[in-house]
């Protein structure tokens, strides 16, 4: 079957100060296989996360240094398309993004309904009354009265907000919908709600989703599947399900231990080393200065090694000839995954 | 089974507290439009104690009244009614002119590093600022103070931070200059008001760490505003749960969320995405319990309470210091 999406060998590098470059998308690939799922991007801060939906959504910054590979849409392949047409046909028809801060991105001097009917309004695809009518249904959609449409972004609370954000995302029935930190800046119990949302809409219509956020348990909330980013590369996918579990990556097996777990005494453990400065990728394996398990070989760049699961992790752990005597041993579920 | 009515300010081990809120209630004025005004009740009848050398954490959705009792516990707010008293000295009506000792004794940690730093400013001056409202003259001593402080919270080699700006910075090392700059009085009493909730959740555990190190290594008590529930598990030993400005339930971090009592807490535990494989695809919500104060309360109170009678703490039995906001009759414990 013709996955929905498939990402293949995507790059999205930027200029930065003193001829430095930024490797903020270094080479992703992954496939959305079917209506109505999610896939989890999960990494921390600076990993590429919002560089990655920006490639797909090629709403490219000026500074870019490199941006190929190919992306194709239910087998069509969007890579030729000229930006014209990219406008046109696929952003915010067929792929659509609800942005990280989408509480700040709403204009604070326009109606509520005059913004969500603007991609609407966009190339006439839609008349006025029926752009209207249609308003009505996406607020109905996101759980907000018609009202609303006659509001001003500074009479809603944070969590209404990002409630027209996803309106706004959904005008157009896209067939994937991109949600970079859709919940970060809210508490636990408005979230809730947008989390309660989201579940909705992948269920009906089936909107398949990329989920983009630095926390893994609300990833695995939400997504069938779950990539692990790090320093723009993605480090482990896998079902969802064994991630939690039984990572095969030491990275996300650290990310998992970080967590304060609500039912165990377990003390979450820092992760080691600094964050990664994608002007500088170490060599090899870009984990290795941050990796406990680190040796010789991992001075050689791993490839995403394939996992019985039909992910892959880019750990040579994960690869019984390279690793010899290491295979797996390392990569027993942590003590806080199993609690 | 006996359950027993606790007094108004909860007993804890220690004797003395730091800290106490006796009663405490805030009400804001509010403006509405050109001719409406009208009043909040941010805190009902708030009533806490913490030891010293304690860590108590405040949880509760956004609006339940956190941030604004931790103001009024640093008397950066005088409440509308009830106490507040400060090692032994009650401060509740002291003018702020006559609180420069409090000023030097307590700090308070913000929630977001990124607009609560001036980022004009280098990290020597931000830190070292508290000391220059204090008067201290002598640019050598500040300097050394401000080394000492950085070195605290971990930003090492320190020659590498003094003259950076905050924008260069990373949100984790932008809160540990927070964190330096409420340490340099060296203050007994901090509040990290939702300290990490715009950090990393892998960065998160370094700043808590570090805090509580704070704690362990020079005894500071601390009140940890969170609406995190699995981080106060980890980093304080006591949990109050605050909703519609009220505590409903507090003990220790431990009984509180894994024998919670109330049902807002339940709902709060249950609205936690914990990353675990029996836990996912849930509907998760506290949505039923967004009533205003006065509506009837939750369809699941076993008594039909009603939020317009005040609520009493009261003991759960058999686990000493676990008490319950109860509206009508003594809970069932669990
Ligand atoms: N200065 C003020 N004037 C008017 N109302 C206020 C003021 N400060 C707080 N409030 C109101 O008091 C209530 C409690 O606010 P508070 O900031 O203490 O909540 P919180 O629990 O800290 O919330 P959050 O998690 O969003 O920080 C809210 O309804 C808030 O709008
Ligand atoms: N327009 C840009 N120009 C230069 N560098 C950028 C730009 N946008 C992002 N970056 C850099 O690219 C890296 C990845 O950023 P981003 O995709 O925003 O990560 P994330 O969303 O995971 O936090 C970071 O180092 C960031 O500073
Ligand atoms: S390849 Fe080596 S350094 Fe990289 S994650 Fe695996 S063990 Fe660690
Ligand atoms: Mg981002
Ligand atoms: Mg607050």
């Amino acid at each position: 079957m013709t996955p929905l999406l498939a990402v293949d060998d995507l790059h999205l590098w930027y200029d930065a100060d003193g001829g430095k470059v930024v490797r903020a998308v270094d080479g992703v690939s992954f496939t959305l296989e079917q209506r109505g799922e999610a896939l989890g991007i999960v990494g921390e801060s600076g990993s590429g996360k919002s560089s990655l939906a920006l490639a797909l959504m090629r709403m490219l910054p000026k500074n870019v240094a490199r941006f190929d590979g190919a992306v194709r849409l239910a087998g069509r392949e969007l890579t030729p398309l000229s930006d014209d047409q990219f406008r046109r046909e696929i952003r915010w028809q067929r792929i659509a993004m609800v942005f990280q801060g989408a509480m700040s991105v709403l204009n604070p001097v326009l109606r509520i309904g005059e913004q969500i009917a603007e991609p609407l309004l966009l190339e006439r695809r839609y008349d006025k009354a029926r752009a209207r009518a249609r308003v009505r249904d996406l607020l109905e959609r996101v759980g907000l009265p018609a009202g609303f449409a006659s509001r001003y972004p500074h009479e809603l609370s944070g969590g209404q907000r990002q409630r027209i954000g996803i309106a706004t995302a959904l005008a157009l029935d896209p067939d994937v919908l991109i949600l970079d930190e859709p919940t970060s800046a809210l508490d636990v119990s408005v979230q809730a709600q947008i989390m309660n949302l989201l579940k909705d809409l992948k269920e009906d219509p089936g909107i398949s989703m990329l989920f983009i956020t630095h926390d893994i348990g609300l990833a695995s909330d939400l997504c069938d599947r779950i990539a692990v980013t790090y320093a723009g590369e993605q480090m482990e996918v896998g079902p969802a399900e064994r991630v939690l579990v039984a990572p095969r990556h030491p990275y996300s097996q650290l990310l998992l231990a970080s967590l304060p777990r609500l039912h165990s005494d377990v003390p979450p453990r820092t992760m080691p080393g600094d964050p990664p400065d994608l002007t500088a990728i170490p060599a090899g394996c870009r984990f290795h200065p941050r990796c406990p398990y680190a040796w010789e070989d991992c001075l050689n760049h791993p490839p995403g090694i394939p996992l019985p699961d039909g992910g892959h992790a880019r750990c040579w752990l994960n690869d019984p000839v390279v690793a010899g005597d290491r295979y797996q041993i390392q990569l027993r579920p942590t003590e806080a995954a199993r609690d | 089974m006996t359950e027993t009515l606790l007094a108004r300010s909860i007993t804890v081990s220690s004797s003395q507290p730091l800290l106490a809120l006796d009663d405490v209630s805030m009400a804001f004025r509010t403006r509405r439009g050109l001719f409406r005004s009208g009043e909040v009740t941010a805190v009902a009848g708030v009533s806490l104690a913490i030891a010293r050398g304690e860590t108590v954490a405040l949880v509760g959705e956004s609006g339940s009244g956190k941030t604004t009792v931790g103001r009024v516990s640093l008397r950066l707010l005088q409440p509308t009614s009830g106490r507040v008293v400060f090692d032994k000295q009650d401060i509740t009506d002291v003018p702020e002119e006559r609180l420069n000792w409090l000023r030097k004794r307590t700090a308070i940690v913000f929630q977001d590093p990124f607009s609560s730093l001036n980022p004009y400013m280098t990290v020597a001056d931000l830190i070292a600022e508290p000391l220059v409202i204090d008067g201290l003259k002598d640019a050598g001593v500040r300097r050394a103070q401000v080394r000492a402080a950085l070195a605290a919270v971990d930003l090492t080699p320190t020659d590498r931070f003094v003259n950076r700006h905050p924008s260069s910075m990373s949100g984790g090392q932008r809160q540990r200059v927070g964190i330096a700059r409420a340490l340099i009085r060296n203050p007994d009493y901090m509040v990290a008001d939702e300290p990490v909730s715009m950090v990393d959740a892998s960065s998160r555990v370094e700043i808590l760490n570090l805090l509580h190190g704070l704690q362990r290594e020079r005894g500071v008590t601390f009140l940890y505003i969170t609406h995190d529930i699995a981080s106060a598990r980890h980093f304080a030993g006591r949990i109050a749960v605050m909703h519609l400005g009220s505590i409903v339930e507090t003990g220790s971090a431990r009984q509180v969320i894994d024998h919670p009592v109330h049902p807002y807490t339940r709902a709060l535990i249950a609205a936690v995405p914990e990353p675990d494989p029996a836990n996912r695809f849930l509907r998760r919500s506290t949505e039923q319990w967004q009533d205003t104060p006065g509506v009837a309360i939750h369809a699941d109170c076993p008594h039909g309470g009603s939020l317009t009678l005040p609520a009493v703490l009261l003991e759960v039995s058999g686990d000493p210091g676990h008490a319950v906001a109860c509206h009508l009759e003594p809970p069932r414990g669990r």
